[in-house]
């Protein structure tokens, strides 16, 4: 093939886009009233605000334990009612498992509303209506999550393959007998994987829910911070690492355990 | 199921208390049925967008950051073990904290205001996008990649016209996903004085200004659906369009 017969190279402007991007992101650094370059000459007074949190004062271990276990029951709580919601209405929102166009409609929609509104907010509106304590912090995370675990499940159940649905019909099956008997049963490790990955994310994400007054250890961290009690902040610092590294690690070997 | 029971009594969680609470909850929404006050409309999108350009921006700085990361904790791009080990567990390190903590504590360094909020979004995008990029990288094809060196390509050769290019696809749609988790995310920072309409939400909450909060919500549910449905469109056409030209 010699040169001429090679159709043109093709012509592209990325550079014009970056340079696009960039006079949007500066735009946008002005709007937002952000200065970058006082950022770098208060870098001293970076150094000396973070050398403050370098003494971490386990003093109260007992008390921080007691509400870390809190914090990881209410990520558990949250993830056992977003399993069950998800578990309900996945078989709805599948394609290949509907038994409506208008069941499926919404049972997606339903799903879509439930992950589009954050659960620290859905924490609020819970924390304002039926009172401090766990329990909104729990419907939070297990409505919010709820959205995302039925979204991966419905998506998981309609990844198999439709003969084992269309063979199980054949035999009579209806609905819940097709949802129990094919769909669940194919799709067992990819759902137990996903719950995992979802209790990670829940204990994350309870661990801030105590913000707005949804129990865990989020308040005693935010308490601290006001009191500017560097030490104990270190401290509680360093106690949700040590837990969310370990849970990570945990369900992420577990994960792979089970592919 | 043991363990179901044992941490219930942990977080006082009873059917009881289930369905008592169903009583003020009713009341609560009844009260969000109010009409929305629309004086406060061009607050409310002055926030909304100031909500926008702190996820935009924190993306960017996170993008920008990320990408050698993600390539020193890729296993076959990384220049030694060692390297690889350790961005490896620094992202881990940096992903385990919510953004809300890092909120809090880059809010008590750098005072109230959108800087701590992108900052503390930044940091953990970096944490999750530079996972997300390496293990994009981990997944690429072993047959290009012989090729480039046969031809005598070098390390950084190799990751340029042969890790990347086949990385792309995967690339753009983790980050349409943290796009849509920044957003999420940056709605709820205000929360803790960093910035963008979370603190309105707080303040209108603690006021019972009803006829803010509902539209409040509604609006970042727009916000939130419509970036959802913009990304997967988008996902559609830059991820199955590419793999349709590779396949030509």
């Amino acid at each position: 093939m010699t040169s001429d017969t090679l159709p043109p190279k093709p012509k592209r402007f990325l550079w014009i886009w970056l340079l696009f991007a960039a006079l949007v992101l500066i735009l946008i650094a002005r709007n937002l009233e952000i200065n970058f370059t006082t950022l770098i000459w208060g870098y001293q007074d970076i150094i000396e605000y973070f050398s403050r949190y370098g003494r971490p004062d386990f003093s109260e271990w007992r008390h921080y334990s007691a509400l870390m276990l809190q914090t990881i029951a209410i990520a558990f709580w949250g993830t056992v009612l977003a399993f069950a919601i998800g578990f309900a209405l996945a078989p709805f929102a599948s394609l290949a498992l509907t038994p409506g166009k208008i069941s499926h409609q919404t049972a997606r929609e339903t799903l879509n509303f439930l992950r589009a509104v954050p659960d620290l907010m859905l924490a609020l509106i819970f924390v304002s209506s039926i009172g401090l304590g766990p329990l909104p912090g729990i419907l939070a995370l297990g409505f919010h999550t709820g959205g995302f675990l039925g979204k991966f499940f419905s998506e998981s159940l309609d990844r198999v393959p439709h003969g084992k649905y269309d063979a199980i019909a054949a035999v009579g099956a209806n609905f819940p007998q097709r949802v129990m008997f094919a769909g669940w049963p194919s799709v067992m490790r990819e759902t137990a994987g996903y719950t995992l990955y979802i209790f990670d994310r829940n204990v994350r994400m309870s661990s801030v829910l105590g913000l707005v007054g949804a129990g865990g250890i989020g308040l005693e961290l935010h308490d601290t911070l006001r009191l500017f009690n560097y030490n104990q902040a270190t401290a509680l610092i360093l106690f949700l690492i040590g837990t969310i590294f370990s849970i990570d690690y945990l369900s992420t070997f577990v994960r792979s355990k089970l592919k | 199921m043991l363990l179901l029971v044992v941490s219930a009594n942990l977080v006082e969680f009873s059917f009881m208390h289930i369905i008592r609470s169903g009583r003020p909850f009713i009341d609560f929404m009844q009260n969000l049925l109010v009409m929305p006050d629309w004086v406060f409309m061009p607050q409310l999108l002055t926030k909304m967008l100031e909500t926008v350009e702190i996820t935009l921006l924190a993306t960017a700085i996170a993008l920008v950051i990320s990408f050698p990361l993600g390539i020193l904790a890729a296993k076959n791009a990384s220049p030694c073990p060692l390297i690889f080990n350790v961005t490896r567990n620094l992202l881990s390190v940096i992903r385990s904290l919510p953004e809300l903590v890092w909120a809090l504590v880059f809010v008590s360094a750098l005072g109230l205001g959108p800087l701590p909020g992108v900052m503390a979004l930044a940091v953990v995008t970096v944490g999750f996008m530079g996972k997300f990029f390496a293990e994009s990288i981990e997944v690429v094809g072993e047959n290009a990649v012989e090729g480039i060196q046969a031809h005598g390509a070098n390390r950084l050769q190799v990751i340029w016209y042969s890790m990347l290019p086949q990385a792309m696809p995967d690339f753009i749609g983790s980050l349409l996903y943290i796009l849509d988790h920044n957003l999420r995310a940056a709605a709820i920072l205000g929360l803790v004085g960093a910035g963008g309409i979370g603190y309105d939400m707080v303040m209108s909450m603690r006021l019972f200004n009803y006829n803010r909060i509902i539209l409040i919500v509604m609006s970042i549910y727009l916000l939130v659906t419509l970036l959802d449905r913009l990304s997967v469109r988008l996902r559609m056409k830059l991820i199955h369009g590419q793999a349709r030209e590779a396949l030509q």
